[in-house]
């Protein structure tokens, strides 16, 4: 996965499909991510094409983390078949979703 | 370490003992067979997505609770999650059964044979201390009453507990309505769990429709 900084913001861009095999190397790095006390974390979405359950459940541990180290943290540019899942499960009530990375930065400075 | 299944099947059991709810009851049956798709799901065993749940191994758990649903999952057809649930209903009970034993196995509770009028027998499932029992309602209760983001297995325990019915043991009416907009933001947060919310209500819609149909 690849990330970026921007105003001191990290910025991860996960791409492909993010299932049970995909989701602990996601874990671990989006945990590193937060370790480093970034001013905050967004998940770039646009280049995920797919999430499965156990994908979906890391967003929950990273934003937990996310929270438990004061990091500010947002989810960006969901394709359909991605949004559908966090719709279906309600994730937009309890983790910041834009709809593109400006918008996650914008909302986390 | 108590398992999401042995968890439900705790917030089932009275204080006399009884189990309060019977696997053959829609919302806690399945409540049961989602708690086991939860954990397959966990240990590798198994994915889902909102077209079908797919088995991905199907290696042994050594839990045997898990083993069970795991193999009748592998037995059937691909379906998505709340259908996979609806097929698998008909083995809660020995999920309860299994669950039931490896709690006993470990003497968190015990199994008591009694007989009432000397002749039909009931059976109890006194809990020893209480310590599992009491954790996992503490849990749910700071979960629900805090505005920390539960941990995953957390999120999937209250929303299958609320799915399952399980929470009127120990939350009242109005207690459960005035959480709701909390249940309904941190219980749905599991895929998995939110297929079993959709099997339990389609279940109950059909057998309502059901009854309403004259016998003939």
């Amino acid at each position: 996965m690849n990330t970026e900084n921007v105003d001191g913001i990290t910025v991860a861009l996960p791409s492909g499909r993010l299932d049970f095999g995909a989701a602990a190397a996601f874990q671990q790095q989006l945990e590193q991510a937060v370790a480093a006390k970034p001013r905050g974390l967004v998940v770039d979405c646009s280049s995920l094409d797919y999430v499965s359950s156990a994908g979906l459940r890391v967003f929950l541990v990273a934003a937990r983390a996310a929270k438990a180290g004061s990091v500010g943290f947002a989810v960006s540019s969901l394709k359909p078949a991605v949004k559908e899942v966090f719709d279906l499960t309600g994730f937009g009530n309890v983790i910041t979703l834009c709809a593109d990375r400006a918008a996650a930065v914008a909302a986390l400075a | 370490m108590v398992t999401l299944v042995e968890e439900l099947v705790l917030l089932a059991i009275e204080d006399d003992g009884s189990v309060a709810y019977t696997a053959g009851a829609p919302g806690f049956g399945m409540a049961l067979i989602g708690a086991a798709l939860v954990e397959l799901n966990q240990l590798g065993r198994v994915d889902a997505d909102t077209v079908a749940l797919r088995v991905l191994s199907k290696e042994p758990t050594s839990q045997p609770a898990l083993d069970r649903v795991l193999a009748e999952l592998a037995a059937q057809e691909e379906l998505p999650i709340d259908q996979a649930v609806r097929a698998l209903f008909i083995h809660a009970p020995e999920v309860v059964r299994l669950a039931l034993a490896a709690l006993a196995a470990r003497g968190i509770l015990h199994a008591e044979e009694k007989r009432f009028l000397w002749v039909l027998k009931s059976r109890r499932y006194p809990i020893t201390d209480g310590r599992e029992q009491k954790e996992a309602k503490l849990r749910i209760m700071h979960s629900l009453l805090g505005d920390e983001l539960p941990t995953p297995h957390d999120s999937a325990l209250i929303g299958l507990a609320a799915a399952g019915g399980l929470l009127e043991a120990f939350l009242s009416t109005a207690e459960i309505a005035r959480l709701e907009k909390r249940l309904e933001d941190i219980g749905g947060l599991d895929l998995i769990a939110r297929g079993v919310e959709s099997a339990i209500q389609d279940e109950n819609a059909e057998r309502a429709k059901a009854a309403m149909l004259p016998p003939y």
